[in-house]
């Protein structure tokens, strides 16, 4: 973990809304898939704490990219940090996605809206693998599937089932129908799933690994303060019971971001109340 | 830097007989165990740092969301998750033996025998320097604010911790309160070595879509640099009021931020929101500090002790 000030090298809008934002950092970073960073820019108090971003790629060990939705005050905020500007980070952050396991080693990646930012590295490393992957990639339409990175992870190569809610591009209806159908098709014994996308989708994620008997593997998100656990103001209701020093919460930007989906209590979301 | 050899003697400060390098403390709740800052600054550096809340058994917390942004601050409920004062003593303090800072051991508890129990078992610790005593959470429903706020019940307890304790007792006081210099003054007559302001102001937030508050518990703590006005007033009453050291707190992100603190009267200042923001903040509030004495040619930072003109 390294604090540091980045200069950004572009600040691009890929669609209305989604942004790629590519930073310079002063010294090499290493980073796992499924990390994040916490950002904001340089010097500014407002909004006052900085977001968490999920690293998006890793173009060298000094060279990475984040991609963005522009929700509310903290990424509007990043948004308007123009070329050569500088961003206050804290990098990398969180745990990694974990290896798919066993023998005939079956993978099916979960990517719901901006979610996608989370999972492109473990693409990468699946696609480079060489693992049996499916990639199911859901977005709300055509520009917000542009925006989440749709050409990147298409140009990847892994077999991709696309869908949108409005049926503008690929199949309509929800990414968790195309997963159901994926595991009804393939009757994928020994399968795992990883998952990343809002909380309404990844608690049906959750349930429909249960009902196919799949290792889940989801990462999550929740309003943080800090990034590096001392706030405790992350954290998820767990189902194990005082298995960690802090019984039954866990925070997800230390002890996740990336939990077993099992592990989580779904009822009780972080964000929406 | 890592021996703490460049401690600049100038900002050397004492509370009740504690030396603390400088004046710089992280805030409880903001600082973790400490250890979680180990790589990020030198805590040999730093004049010390108040753990987060322990209370005699671990707490859980309140449910998630704990915390919203808001203008120039944050409102939080955490509900004062912690990992008991037990498992700091055996897990945590062997870690901080190797590093020179002061350790301040912020205890809570929902009843007065519960904050003594906490206490009791703290006694058993090395390397703590002092207890600051939370009465002040408004995140709880018993305990905390409840004590805080009734000068009666926090001198009482005051006065049980101090012949519990068996180190310098300073006294955390709650802004939410209508005289906050009766409570201080009822709090040193029972025997605080020291005082501690102020912890959060209690808020709200609501989601106008939902129309439901932001936080799961209803209200929450605002701390952050929207509170510094009303904290430096408070400490400038509180030390018109008592004669004990005073410590800071509320918003302060810059040795300037400090500065207002120590003229108003406090001898030292802990420093809380800042750091989720900018982890490093403490490192740089005590270059500052050594950079406005230089600039000053200020001999020691305690002449500037409530200086105000
Ligand atoms: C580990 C982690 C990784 C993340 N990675 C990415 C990423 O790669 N790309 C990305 O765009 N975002 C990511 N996020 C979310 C991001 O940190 C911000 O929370 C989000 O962009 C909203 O911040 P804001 O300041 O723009 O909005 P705010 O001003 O905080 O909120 C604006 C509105 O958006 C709502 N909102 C806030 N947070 C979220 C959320 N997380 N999901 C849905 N609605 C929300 C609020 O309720 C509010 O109505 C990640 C979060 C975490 C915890
Ligand atoms: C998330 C959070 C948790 C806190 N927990 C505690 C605590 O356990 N005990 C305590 O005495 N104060 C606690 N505080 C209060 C701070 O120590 C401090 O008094 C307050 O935040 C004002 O300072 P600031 O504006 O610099 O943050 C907490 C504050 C925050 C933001
Ligand atoms: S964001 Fe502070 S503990 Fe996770």
């Amino acid at each position: 973990m390294i604090e540091t000030i980045a200069t950004a090298d572009s600040n691009r809008e890929l669609a209305p809304g989604y942004r790629l934002l590519t930073l310079d950092l002063k010294e090499d970073v290493p980073v796992r898939a499924g990390q994040f960073a916490m950002l904001k820019p340089h010097a500014s108090l407002e909004p006052l704490l900085r977001r968490a971003l999920a690293v998006y790629r890793v173009h060298s060990p000094r060279r990475i990219s984040f991609l963005y939705q522009v929700l509310g005050r903290g990424t509007e905020a990043l948004a308007r940090v123009e070329n050569g500007g500088a961003v206050e980070a804290l990098l990398p952050l969180g745990n990694s996605w974990p290896d798919a396991i066993g023998a005939n080693q079956r993978v099916i990646v979960v990517a719901g809206g901006i979610g996608s930012a989370s999972v492109f590295m473990l693409c990468e490393k699946l696609a480079s693998t060489g693992v049996d992957t499916q990639l199911l990639f859901g977005a709300r339409s055509e520009p917000t599937a542009i925006g989440c990175g749709l050409e990147d992870f298409r140009a990847l190569g892994l077999p991709l089932t696309l869908t949108t809610d409005d049926g503008s591009l690929g199949e309509q209806g929800f990414v968790t129908g195309a997963l159901e159908r994926e595991l009804l098709r393939s009757g994928r014994p020994r399968s795992t799933i990883y998952a990343c996308g809002p909380w309404v989708m990844m608690k049906r994620v959750a349930e429909i690994a249960v009902q196919f008997e799949a290792r889940c593997f989801v990462s999550l998100e929740a309003p943080m303060g800090c990034g590096f656990g001392v706030c405790v103001g992350c954290v998820v209701a767990v189902k194990t019971r005082g298995t960690n020093e802090y019984g039954s919460y866990k925070r997800v930007c230390t002890d996740g971001s990336i939990f077993p989906a099992e592990s989580i209590r779904w009822e009780v979301d972080p964000i929406a109340h | 830097m890592a021996d703490g050899t460049n401690n600049d003697p100038r900002l050397a400060v004492e509370i009740s007989g504690i030396r603390f390098n400088n004046p710089v403390i992280g805030a409880s709740g903001t600082f973790g165990y400490g250890l979680e800052f180990a790589d990020l600054i030198d805590l040999n550096r730093l004049g010390g740092f108040a753990t987060k809340g322990l209370s005699a058994r671990p707490l859980p917390g309140n449910p998630p969301p704990r915390i919203v942004e808001t203008h120039g601050g944050m409102l939080n409920a955490i509900g004062l998750q912690n990992i008991g004062a037990r498992a700091f003593v055996e897990e945590k303090l062997p870690l901080l033996a190797r590093y020179d800072t002061r350790i301040i051991a912020n205890v809570f508890g929902y009843s007065d025998d519960e904050y003594i129990e906490a206490i009791t078992i703290l006694n058993d610790g090395d390397g703590i320097a002092a207890y600051e005593l939370n009465i002040s959470c408004p995140n709880v429903k018993e305990g905390g604010i409840v004590i805080g706020n009734s000068p009666t019940a926090a001198a009482r307890l005051t006065e049980k911790a101090k012949l519990a304790s068996s180190r310098p007792l300073i006294v955390k006081l709650s802004p939410n309160v209508t005289d906050i210099a009766i409570l201080a003054r009822a709090i040193v007559d029972a025997g605080a070595d020291c005082i501690s302001l102020i912890n959060t102001i209690v808020g709200m937030s609501i989601d106008v879509n939902t129309r439901k508050p932001r936080l799961s518990y209803g209200t929450g703590g605002l701390s952050g640099p929207a509170i510094r006005p009303i904290a430096v007033r408070m400490v400038h009453e509180v030390a018109r009021a008592v004669d004990v050291p005073l410590i800071g707190i509320g918003g302060i992100a810059s040795a300037a931020d400090a500065l207002e603190f120590i003229i108003a009267g406090a001898t030292a200042i802990q420093i809380g929101t800042a750091n989720y923001y900018d982890p490093t903040v403490t490192m740089k509030v005590i270059d500052g500090l050594t950079a406005h004495c230089e600039s000053h040619h200020i001999a020691t930072i305690k002449g500037l002790i409530g200086s105000l003109e």
